[in-house]
């Protein structure tokens, strides 16, 4: 509701730019960080800044944290512990600078694509060599950076796939390649669980209509379509669908299917084809101190400045340090948009790349 | 000893006072409008001699008792003729008197000169009775008469922003404010998100704003009474009243059932946005014959007010009111099948029956039944979810009067409220399935008091309000009400009582001027949960529970109180401080919406406050021209320990500087002329400090709460009323012309930032060539915005 008057009240007034200036206070570490069980575990840092501080490619690049010492453990039930030290993926690949189990990437040195800009499709394939990141256990991050330490502690809940996932023609578009990817999902009725759901278009196109050439418009990183408690539907089965965002914050729009565009070529008519999208979902389940991160950051990025809502601050599990560490219980799925296509099968791990995780 | 101690042994001396019965008589009866049969609430009944005397109580009602003798007994309200009575006092008197209009409705100019000096002579302070006429002849938004608004020119009193219709009284917060019509609680006093009031002021006869000094009689909450009366009916003739402006019209009907015994009042209300809106948003596309995306969306509002009055005997008089009111937004977007409706509103409803036992003791008895609601109905394809809210009320209370003899007036009665809250739930439904808690989440509760007041002359010079007001509350939790009966209403850590002392002092120092004194405690047992910087519809009100100890506040307030040129002009000067604790805040970070169907005690955190400050006033009520200048200087803190590092911070209503002026001049039987100017020091808002990057989008971090002042506030509104003068017309007409903020100065109604040049930021272009940044925009909403409205009466 804040959000309608907000954007209401934009329309009918004026603005003016003003100018406020405020130091910034102390220099806090940045995580994004997650595990989820068969994969890697993986953290990006980075730093505050300023909030009108100068953004240029100088202070973006200064932002990220490429010399910190980052361990991931667990406890186990004997009083031992096992510790996993992160490091940087090494160059080419390290323009985003991820740190993560350099184990579970054997053919690293081989990797087939090159650095062709800040998030680079990393396949994470056959390296899983061993069974530390699994459900239903807490994993401990630490960070230590210059002459701070942060820490966190997350846990990665059971996996629950959906029963089946199609495609189906989106009802209210006049456009007959708008599609939406609907699934069945049945609830367990014995927990209390929080569901996490992001989708990416790993392939999407559009039409240069300057040149009629195909433009990629492919996802760099995963998307965030919502996340909540299963409050309301616990121990419901239900169909639900999985939109994409489209203006502003709200997930409501469908995929594209395959068409052609047709366009004047001189005195005839020709066309362009165009492939249709394929987009991967990623359905989660997060405990509760990851459900509040990700949920005050929706809430964040959808409020957008919004007056009427009180400024909240994102709600972070790290302690001494600003965003989030997540254990995803998550299946990921792979979803081509054509009609009909019906499926219920997970999408292989070793298929999943590196971006997909967070 | 302590203070509650020393106010007991006060009002044992009091009630114990001996009354000088030497042959006392009493006058008492009703005062009505002779116009409409209307009760006069506040007149002023008093020996023209001695100045001696009283004023009506809400029902019109009056008594006066005095010694053996003859007396000249004037009858005196403003705007109307004064009618002075010599009567014989030799036995008990009833004296029911009807008031006509006087010259300044037709002539140039009166100036009574005989109105008691209540301003100087009452022992109330920080009290103010606004005539509704006078605020029907100031400028206004969009030409919509707005009380509230109104009010807010009062010192002590302030707006959060442009067109605010919130009321934030001496520090408090807008939960602090007990809002009444007739009697009823109105939870959520605003149209249009804030914008308008709930009252139409074509069927309120009365508003008495109590800021300071709260008498024993009202409680509940910590900061103010909003007591609004609602006009009884014509009982004279069938009257029609309406009004057509630009954002509602409006219409009012009234007249007897029964001359002179029982008469009834229905006025309406309604915006039509919508209506005017809905060919634009239903029109097909002339080239694609495609219907508007939009069609169906729109807002409106509309409140229905009634009431019917009967006088079964001179002794028993019957009331029924309610009050009936919606907004209605609607949004659709036929491209994806999304819909939103979000419907909210008060219904309140009193039946009341006055009662006098003799002439000294008058009684009345009030059922009263007081609702929110709030939904918001979100629907997509087969997708359909509804968060709902609210609070439910039922209420009775019983009040004496009782008026032994001239000195002592004392009030003393019962209260008792059962709460029913809802304050957040949520269902759903996908296909065929339905999403539904088990049960719908409510919490109850019992509240009550019982009180006793005496206003009471212990001099010439010195008089005293001395009350004592009992409150207890009790929670139930979560459990439903026939299980909360069962239980006994045992007491446990969840039931709260509190006695609530309240003093007035007044010293005279001549017959022009005086020195006024208060100390007050309340205590607040329900809440106003909010994460939105203005009163917003979507604001939870909690009861007190284990985890959510009641508010409390206590006031101590000074004030010289000075009358001019023969009561002419009014002044006062009043300082005030105010110590709150108690107060409630969600934790930072927290959603409400984490709370859904389940217990939000958690979701807070807790708090103190308090406020300071001086408030001017320089009133002219009198003459041709009237009107007043209000100045408040003051300071608002709140110290929360888990909000903004447990550093103290200004509250977002806290304001240096308020100052409004407001004039109305008679130019002549036709025209009257208006204006409002007003200036106040700038919101204190909380803006983002810091950013970070998490997936590539920029996120914020706000660090000190309210640490930043906007610029401040001023307008200058004017209005002109015109009346033609047509004499002998049954059907009589007005013009009001207004212009809001004349210089169409730029208030800042809040400040936003955008990170610009991110969201074209394909490959970090925009950063690598430096065209990525914060701007701070600060909006204004209102520029110049002249109205006409068109009201008619026949």
């Amino acid at each position: 509701m804040k959000k309608y008057l907000f954007i209401c009240l934009v329309f009918i007034s004026c603005q003016d730019e003003i100018i406020i200036e405020f130091p910034i206070e102390s220099q806090t570490i940045v995580v994004e960080g997650g595990i989820e069980p068969n994969m890697p575990p993986y953290v990006v840092l980075s730093k505050n800044q300023g909030y009108f501080d100068e953004i240029n490619i100088n202070t973006y690049n200064d932002l990220f944290i490429k010399d910190a010492k980052v361990i991931v453990w667990k406890a186990n039930e004997d009083g031992t512990a096992d510790s996993i030290l992160l490091e940087m993926l090494p160059p080419p690949f390290d323009s985003l600078p991820i740190y993560t189990d350099l184990n579970y990437f054997s053919s690293l040195n081989n990797f087939p694509y090159t650095n062709s800009g800040t998030y680079n499709p990393i396949t994470i394939s056959g390296g899983i060599s061993n069974d530390f990141s699994k459900a239903n256990e807490t994993y401990n991050l630490i960070v230590r950076w210059n002459d701070k330490e942060i820490t966190s502690q997350t846990s990665i809940p059971n996996l629950t796939p959906l029963d089946c996932l199609w495609v189906e023609r989106n009802e209210f578009s006049d456009l007959d390649y708008k599609f939406d990817i609907n699934a069945i999902y049945d609830d367990p009725a014995d927990i209390e669980n929080n569901i996490f759901i992001k989708y990416r278009k790993n392939t999407h196109w559009d039409v240069d209509t300057i040149n009629w050439s195909l433009k990629d418009h492919s996802d760099d990183l995963m998307q965030i379509i919502d996340a909540g408690t299963d409050i309301l539907i616990n121990g419901e089965k239900f169909q639900t669908y999985f939109p994409q965002r489209g203006e502003g914050d709200f997930p409501t729009l469908p995929y594209n299917s395959s068409r052609y565009v047709e366009y004047e070529n001189g005195n005839s008519i020709d066309s362009v084809f165009v492939p249709h999208d394929i987009v991967t979902i990623k359905f989660s389940q997060i405990d509760e101190p990851a459900l509040k991160f990700w949920r005050s950051l929706i809430r964040q990025f959808g409020s957008n400045g919004n007056p009427f809502q009180e400024p909240l601050n994102i709600v972070s599990n790290i302690n001494g340090g600003y965003g989030g560490w997540t254990g995803y219980g998550a299946v990921y799925y792979k979803i081509p948009i054509i009609d009909g296509f019906t499926t219920s099968n997970l999408l292989p791990l070793d298929s999943v790349e590196i971006t997909d995780l967070f | 000893m302590t203070c509650k101690k020393l106010f007991f042994l006060l009002l044992i001396q009091l009630i114990t006072f001996p009354i000088i019965a030497q042959n006392n008589f009493t006058i008492s009866g009703f005062v009505q409008d002779d116009n409409s049969g209307e009760n006069l609430i506040g007149v002023s009944v008093y020996d023209k001699e001695t100045f001696k005397g009283t004023v009506t109580n809400s029902y019109g009602f009056y008594s006066l008792t005095i010694e053996e003798g003859t007396y000249n007994i004037t009858f005196s309200f403003i705007g109307l003729e004064s009618v002075t009575k010599n009567l014989v006092v030799d036995k008990d008197l009833r004296v029911n008197i009807s008031l006509m209009s006087n010259a300044i409705l037709t002539d140039e100019v009166t100036i009574t000169g005989e109105k008691l000096d209540k301003n100087v002579s009452s022992s109330n302070m920080s009290q103010v009775r606004m005539e509704v006429t006078n605020i029907k002849q100031l400028p206004a938004i969009l030409g919509e008469v707005d009380v509230i608004k109104s009010a807010q020119l009062l010192p002590g009193i302030t707006a959060n922003g442009e067109g605010s219709s919130g009321l934030y009284v001496r520090g408090g917060g807008p939960d602090q404010n007990l809002i009444l019509l007739d009697e009823a609680v109105v939870y959520n006093a605003s149209h249009l998100f804030g914008f308008f009031s709930v009252f139409n002021a074509d069927a309120i006869k009365d508003i008495n704003i109590i800021k300071g000094g709260m008498p024993a009689e009202y409680g509940g909450r910590l900061s103010s009474v909003l007591d609004i009366t609602m006009k009884d009916g014509n009982n004279k003739e069938f009257k029609a009243d309406g009004g057509i402006g630009l954002l509602s019209s409006r219409l009012t009907l009234q007249g007897p059932i029964q001359k002179n015994k029982s008469s009834f009042i229905v006025s309406g209300r309604r915006t039509y946005i919508d209506v005017l809106a809905k060919p634009l948003l239903n029109r097909e596309n002339p080239e694609t014959g495609e219907k508007n995306a939009f069609a169906g969306s729109g807002y409106y509002f509309y409140d229905l007010t009634t009431k019917i009055n009967y006088r079964v005997s001179d002794k028993d008089r019957l009331y029924l009111s309610g009050y009936f009111g919606r907004d209605v937004f609607d949004f659709a977007n036929s491209d994806n099948g999304f819909a939103v409706q979000i419907p909210w509103g008060n219904a309140t409803g009193s039946l009341r029956w006055n009662h006098l036992f003799n002439d000294k003791l008058f009684v009345n008895t009030s059922l009263v039944f007081s609702d929110y609601r709030f939904e918001f109905n979100i629907a997509q394809s087969d997708f359909e979810f509804k968060i709902f809210s609210g609070i439910n009320d039922w209420n009775t209370k019983v009040d004496f009067l009782y008026q032994p003899n001239q000195r002592h007036t004392i009030k003393f009665g019962t209260n008792y409220t059962y709460h029913e809250f809802t304050p957040g739930n949520a269902t759903g439904k996908a296909g065929d399935v339905t999403f539904a808690p088990d049960e719908i989440y409510r919490q109850y509760s019992n509240e009550g008091a019982i009180y006793f007041s005496d206003d009471f002359e212990l001099s010439d010079v010195l008089k005293i309000n001395a009350g004592l007001r009992y409150s207890s509350f009790q929670h139930a939790g979560d459990i439903t009400f026939l299980n909360y009966l069962k239980n006994d209403l045992t007491l446990n850590e969840n039931n709260y009582r509190h006695i609530e002392p309240r003093l007035s002092l007044r010293y005279t120092l001549n017959p022009t001027s005086s020195l006024k004194g208060s100390y007050t405690e309340n205590y607040q047992y329900v809440h106003l949960a909010s994460t939105s910087a203005v009163s917003l519809p979507t604001d939870l009100w909690v009861p007190s529970s284990t985890a959510i100890k009641p508010k409390f506040a206590k006031q101590l307030a000074f004030g010289y109180f000075k009358n001019l040129n023969d009561n002419m002009y009014e002044t006062s000067i009043e300082s005030y401080y105010k110590e709150m604790t108690n107060l409630i805040e969600y934790k930072e970070g927290v959603l409400p919406e984490d709370n859904t169907n389940s217990n939000s005690d958690n979701a807070f955190t807790f708090g103190d406050g308090d406020s300071y400050g001086i408030e001017v006033l320089l009133k002219k009520s009198q003459g041709k021209t009237t009107g007043w200048i209000g100045y408040t200087l003051s300071k608002t803190t709140r110290y929360f320990d888990e909000v903004n590092n447990g550093e103290s911070f200004p509250a977002k209503y806290d304001r240096r500087h308020d100052l409004s002026v407001t004039a109305t001049h008679k130019l002549s039987k036709a025209w009257t002329l208006s204006g409002v100017f007003v200036y106040a020091s700038g919101n204190s808002i909380t803006l983002p400090t810091e950013r970070y990057v998490i997936g590539g989008d920029v996120y914020t971090q706000f660090t000190s709460r309210n640490g930043y002042r906007m610029d401040p506030y001023h307008r200058m509104d004017i209005g002109a009323t015109y009346t033609p003068t047509k004499k002998n017309k049954k059907f009589k007409s007005s013009w009001n012309f207004s212009i809001y903020n004349i210089y169409s100065r730029k208030n800042p109604y809040f400040i936003y930032f955008a990170i610009e040049g991110l969201e074209e930021n394909v490959d970090n272009q925009n950063i690598q060539n430096g065209n990525v940044e914060a701007k701070a925009y600060q909006v204004s909403i209102f520029p110049i915005l002249p109205s006409v409205t068109w009201n008619f009466n026949f």
